[in-house]
C-alpha cells in the first residue's frame, strides 16, 4: 500500500487534540485547501 | 511538528492547513502539548494533532512501519483539489527542514496560479525567475538558469 505523487489523497477521519479540545478531523474537511500532513513517530521522542 | 508549530502564521498566510499524525491517543497529545511543545512555541501546537493508533492512515500513505508499529517520518504537501503533490519520508532519527517546505508550498502555487504553464528551476526562491515551458525553451534554459543561481 501506499500513494504517489499525483494521486488523490486517500481521506481518512481520526481522533485529534487541538487547542484544548478533543475532535476528530477528516482530510476532506479541508477540501479547497492547501494540506500539509505529517506523520511522525510519536510523542515525546527527542527529533 | 514545534518546528512547523512557529511557522504556522506563515503557513496560514499561503492557506496551507496542517495536520499533524502519529499512532499515540488523542490524550498523550494532550500532554505531549501542554508540556514540552507549549515550552517550545508560545502557545503551543495550533493544528490539529490526529491520532492513528491502529495505524489506518500511515497504512493508507505508505508510511506504516509494521516491525515497529509507528509511522515513519512522512511529510506530503497536498493541493487544494486532493492531489498529493510531494512526498518526503524520512527514518525516525532524521528531523525534517520547514523552510524546506515552505519553498515546496510556494513554487506549487506559482505553478498551479499559473495553470501549468511555469514551472521553478532547482533551488529556487519566490522572486526568482520562472520557467516558461514549451519550444522556445528547449536547448536554452541555461541562458535562463544555471546551478550557480542556487543559493
Amino acid at each position: 500500500m501506499g500513494v504517489r505523487v499525483g494521486q488523490q489523497a486517500p481521506d481518512f477521519t481520526a481522533a485529534t487534540y487541538h487547542r484544548g479540545e478533543f475532535g476528530s478531523v477528516n482530510l476532506s474537511d479541508h477540501a479547497g485547501k492547501w494540506v500539509l500532513l505529517c506523520f511522525y513517530p510519536g510523542d515525546f521522542t527527542f527529533v | 511538528m514545534s518546528a512547523v508549530a512557529d511557522r504556522y502564521p506563515e503557513l496560514q498566510e499561503l492557506g496551507v492547513e496542517v495536520i499533524s499524525v502519529s499512532v499515540d491517543s488523542h490524550f498523550v497529545h494532550k500532554m505531549w502539548n501542554d508540556n514540552e511543545l507549549s515550552k517550545m512555541v508560545e502557545g503551543g501546537i495550533p493544528f490539529q494533532m490526529a491520532s492513528d493508533q491502529n495505524g489506518a492512515v500511515g497504512r493508507a500513505y505508505g508510511v506504516w512501519d509494521e516491525s515497529s508499529g509507528v509511522e515513519m517520518r512522512g511529510r506530503f504537501i497536498i493541493d487544494p483539489d486532493g492531489v498529493i503533490q510531494a512526498i518526503e519520508i524520512l527514518t525516525p532519527p532524521v528531523g525534517r527542514r520547514i523552510a524546506e517546505t515552505i519553498r515546496q508550498i510556494q513554487a506549487f502555487q506559482l505553478v498551479r496560479e499559473s495553470g501549468g504553464t511555469r514551472a521553478t528551476p532547482a533551488g529556487w526562491m519566490p522572486g526568482d525567475p520562472v520557467l516558461e515551458p514549451g519550444p522556445d525553451l528547449v536547448g536554452r534554459v541555461w541562458e535562463v538558469w544555471n546551478p550557480r543561481m542556487e543559493k
